[in-house]
């Protein structure tokens, strides 16, 4: 007589486990979109009109401006192969001289993009930063930009993505997400002794939290990464980098003493600030990642 | 000597298949018969290949990452073509018209 563990194991083969998913009815509720008469109002005043004609006439003033600023900036860099160019001065030389002693990275790449160039680092992570803002601006679903028929629309389209959702692809998924995010874990760790580092990393990291997301749902990544999450991530890696690198930007290039060793091949805990730094960015751009998925495929973290 | 032939070998009969999987792709004209001919491309085609650069390499750290693509790559691809086909079979409105097994598994 076969135990309990062996008729699951039957069950298995005949493919019974999967549940009985429970049968919605998809009723389009027809409600009435919220007013629009106050909008229409605020537009049609004079000094909306006003606001409206200057906006336009600023916002070419500047794209001109700035194109001319860039146009002038061309035109005076230094001649491509000259000698006197920046590619061929000493400063090259020099990271790759000196770079293990005073930025700690084994990777040379990893030396230069967190500690030498670490202000143009933190401008890309701001960058990313202010465009996932932009598009929660934009895309964010708000009582105040979605009528009430969108809203039950979306609301019928989740019931159908609950109902359709594949027992194939979720066990794939709990088997190869893990996978995925210890080896976004790698390369952000061993961002400063191999190639790799904060953004390849985050990158697969959000890959991982994306490919969760499509299979198990939004009500399954809520549960453990909701908009309070992003926000308190983001915000606070960004601040991270930003008072870790402002503390050298004004004291001369010196770095926080921090204890940590420098520049010992195959030690995680052997680069000074720079393990930190990557931490930060890959947080930065992981949750930026899933953010910008998750925002444009339903308006919402 | 011996094992780069072997290995030249597996790779080419690896390339044959990923060659025959593109023919099919552009000579049928439904998706789920392209589905059908593509998949020998990521599985038997990949595997092929890897096998022949392991026998070439002999077993190292390298051999054991190009054993891991292959794994992950049979772990996903199947699944993904499972859910490419499921779509179409969901939103496809003759689909009966296609595939006459269709029926059959509806039903079931």
């Amino acid at each position: 007589m076969a135990s309990k563990k062996h008729s699951r194991f039957i069950d298995w083969v005949n493919g019974d486990t999967a549940e009985k998913v429970h049968e919605y009815k998809f009723i389009q509720k027809t409600v009435p979109p919220h007013s629009e008469q106050a909008h229409d109002e605020v537009i049609s005043t004079r000094k909306a009109r006003l606001f409206n004609i200057s906006y336009e006439i600023s916002a070419v003033l500047v794209c001109v401006i700035l194109v001319a600023v860039l146009l002038f900036t061309v035109f005076n860099l230094p001649l491509f192969g000259s000698a006197g160019n920046p590619a061929s001065n000493e400063v090259a030389e020099r990271y790759l001289e000196k770079g293990l002693e005073e930025t700690g990275a084994v990777n040379a790449v990893a030396g230069m993009i967190l500690d030498y160039r670490a202000f143009d680092t933190f401008g890309e992570s701001s960058v990313l930063f202010i465009a996932v803002g932009c598009v929660m601006i934009l895309l964010m679903r708000d009582k105040n930009n979605i009528s009430a028929t969108e809203d039950s629309l979306e609301e019928n389209e989740r019931l159908i993505e609950i109902e359709t959702n594949d027992p194939i692809l979720q066990k794939i998924v709990l088997l190869i997400v893990p996978c995925i995010f210890l080896f976004g874990i790698y390369v952000i760790l061993n961002g400063h002794l191999s190639p790799g580092g904060g953004f390849s990393g985050g990158a697969i990291m959000g890959a991982g939290l994306i490919l969760f997301a499509v299979s198990f749902g939004i009500d399954a990544m809520q549960s453990f990464f909701s908009i309070k999450t992003f926000k308190a991530i983001t915000t606070t890696a960004l601040m991270c980098y930003a008072t870790l690198k402002a503390y050298s930007f004004f004291m001369g290039a010196n770095g926080l003493e921090t204890g940590i060793p420098l520049g010992t091949p195959g030690a995680i805990l052997s680069s000074g600030l720079i393990l930190v730094l990557d931490i930060c960015v890959g947080l930065i751009v992981a949750c930026t990642m899933y953010g910008f998925y998750s925002l444009f495929a339903r308006g919402d973290i | 000597m011996v094992r780069d032939i072997i290995g030249l070998v597996l790779i080419g009969l690896g390339m044959f298949m990923i060659l025959t999987a593109i023919v099919g792709v552009f000579k049928f004209r439904y998706v789920l018969n392209r589905m059908h001919a593509s998949a020998l491309c990521d599985t038997l085609g990949l595997l092929l290949v890897i096998a022949g650069l392991i026998v070439i390499l002999g077993i190292n750290a390298q051999s054991l990452k190009m054993m891991l693509i292959t794994v992950f790559m049979w772990l996903a691809s199947p699944v993904m073509s499972h859910l490419i086909a499921r779509a179409e079979v969901m939103t496809h409105a003759h689909i009966k018209d296609e595939c006459e097994e269709i029926n059959q598994c509806q039903s079931k």
